[in-house]
């Protein structure tokens, strides 16, 4: 018997979880249906007519992040109560297959459920908004005039006006996993409040990070300008004063030194900020779990 | 079964064992008594890999308990003093929990529910307390894992529950389980434990057999005020003077339990002498 992973207890888990949180997952998926419709009910009320993409991507995006990562940071919930938490430890599963249960649940399963729930509500709320709109369309409409109605749009592809960013929505939904992932730990590594304490801690790294890179960085390196990304870097020139009591520090691309990264670092860099932030986080999530006490 | 080897553990500061040795074998039921605050559920938790140990080592069925393997945890069940049961129906605890106990049986697991009188199509959202306990006690004994640990199983039972449980408790033992009962009830246990263990302060004060106890000590009632005096325990009661003396004659006495512990935390040098010799 492997005790790291086996498929057999893993799909055991999976249907465990499943017996015991379907109700919940449910009557959850209801109340994101009814919040999803009543937003889109508000929406077509204060701007009467079609839903265009750009009204269905938002939504879709914003509900994805909010409620992902509030279910992310109820994921590891019941570790932070004794009874609960001890309920889960003692189940004949390893902690990789106990966490791919939770990741299955909480990125695969809710995204498939997420996008289920939105495309359902999404089709009813461009039919009504349609509907609103070709009356409206009746009433007022000259000769010539053409009805045009508001379609469910793939949300999945960049809208017209990111054509520019071609990977727009590729790169979104990269910046969600990661997001949640982090949600995910913060709800191992919180015990209670998670989703608060996650997104205090999140809001410290970030501003942590751009004390570091502002002052502390800037300071370090000599006077000059990123050029297109984090790989290259332009020095400005120094020069004496005629006076000769001082420095002269200007943007000359004649005289200006660039430095530039090798080609790799810059591959390597954008590939883990585009890849690596989530499965970091499970990682870190694993090992948490590996050294959780009850 | 289970070996303990310098346990030290301490939550932050507060330090709960300095370290303990203990070793326990398969076919007994081993009562862990001690007041409350002693380290009793603590030492159930790191025998289950729930707490890991800060130094020393545990071994459980050849296992480390703190690697949480699944061969390990299928091995060993617990019935926490306070735990959690999901609000199913009592069938998906078979159909969705078992499975994961390789020697679970279903037939056990019904036969136990009857004995404690729950009823088989209940849901456990709508039991009380008490019952979800002996739910829980229920799969326990019928997971048949090598090694159960019970952390205050009577807290909650009624006077009827608790002579069904040592009831139960009694019929499951076989030589290759184990059974830690840990507990400040002494009385319940009475007649159900063949090896008492005393901890206080995290360290073991007394580790004897019931066999052991019964040959060394002798628990009487007696209105002699001499014999009193030089017993190794006395109380008052109603009925004359409860003593523990040394037996010395080999005479049979009913094993009072409660007065043993007592004995035991009052007086435990004297008592621990007698077992010397």
């Amino acid at each position: 018997m492997n005790q790291l992973f086996d498929a057999r207890r893993w799909w055991l888990l999976v249907r465990k979880h499943w017996s015991e949180n379907k109700k919940k997952y449910t009557l959850s998926l209801v109340a994101i249906a009814g919040l999803l419709l009543l937003w889109f009910i508000l929406k077509i009320s204060s701007e009467p007519g079609s839903i265009g993409i750009e009204l269905q991507i938002n939504t879709y995006y914003s509900g994805l992040f909010i409620v992902g990562c509030l279910y992310a940071s109820m994921l590891f919930a019941d570790l932070g109560s004794r009874t609960r938490g001890l309920n889960y430890m003692v189940v004949p599963a390893s902690q990789l297959e106990k966490l791919l249960c939770s990741l299955f649940y909480g990125v695969v399963v809710f995204v498939v459920c997420y996008t289920a729930i939105f495309y359902m509500v999404d089709m009813i709320a461009v039919k009504a908004g349609n509907a609103i709109a070709y009356n409206r369309w009746l009433k007022g409409h000259s000769a010539g005039d053409i009805f045009v109605p508001g379609k469910v749009y793939n949300v999945f592809s960049s809208p017209d006006h990111h054509a520019n960013h071609p990977g727009f929505v590729f790169y979104l939904l990269l910046c969600y996993f990661a997001l949640q992932a982090a949600f995910i730990y913060g709800s191992l590594f919180f015990p209670k409040f998670s989703f608060i304490k996650t997104v205090i801690a999140l809001l410290l790294i970030g501003v942590c990070i751009s004390f570091f890179i502002a002052k502390v960085i800037a300071h370090i390196l000599p006077p000059g300008n990123y050029q297109h990304d984090l790989t290259s870097y332009e020095v400005f020139t120094v020069k004496p004063t005629a006076s000769g009591d001082g420095v002269m520090i200007y943007n000359d691309p004649a005289s200006d030194k660039l430095i530039t990264l090798p080609e790799w670092i810059g591959d390597v860099l954008v590939f883990l900020l585009k890849y690596a932030f989530a499965p970091l986080f499970w990682l870190a999530t694993y090992y948490r779990l590996k050294e959780k006490e009850i | 079964m289970i070996d303990i080897q310098n346990l030290h553990f301490a939550y932050r500061k507060k330090p709960v064992f300095t370290g303990l040795s203990l070793q326990l074998q398969p076919g007994h039921i081993y009562g862990l008594l001690g007041k409350n605050g002693t380290g009793k559920s603590t030492l159930l938790r790191n025998i289950a890999g729930l707490l890991f140990p800060d130094k020393g080592k545990i071994e459980v069925l050849g296992f480390i308990p703190g690697r949480r393997q699944p061969a390990f945890l299928q091995e060993v069940f617990m019935v926490p003093e306070e735990f959690f049961l999901p609000d199913t129906p009592l069938w998906h605890l078979v159909e969705y929990h078992a499975p994961f106990y390789p020697k679970f049986n279903k037939a056990q697991f019904e036969q136990y529910i009857a004995a404690f009188e729950i009823p088989a199509g209940s849901t456990l959202q709508n039991m009380s307390y008490g019952q979800k306990k002996k739910v829980l006690i229920s799969f326990g004994l019928a997971s048949n894992a090598s090694m159960l640990l019970m952390d205050e199983p009577t807290n909650g039972l009624d006077i009827m529950s608790k002579s069904q449980f040592r009831k139960v408790m009694a019929g499951a033992l076989n030589e290759n389980k184990c059974i830690v009962i840990s507990t400040h009830q002494v009385k319940d246990l009475e007649n159900l434990i063949d090896r008492i263990t005393i901890i206080d302060e995290g360290k073991i004060l007394f580790d004897q057999t019931v066999e052991a106890i019964s040959r060394k000590l002798n628990f009487q009632i007696s209105f002699d005020s001499e014999e009193i005096k030089q017993s190794l325990y006395n109380e008052s009661s109603l009925r004359g003077s409860a003593i523990i003396t040394a037996n010395t004659e080999g005479e049979e006495s009913k094993l009072d339990l409660e007065l043993l512990y007592k004995a035991i935390v009052l007086n435990g040098a004297a008592v621990t002498a007698v077992f010397k010799h």
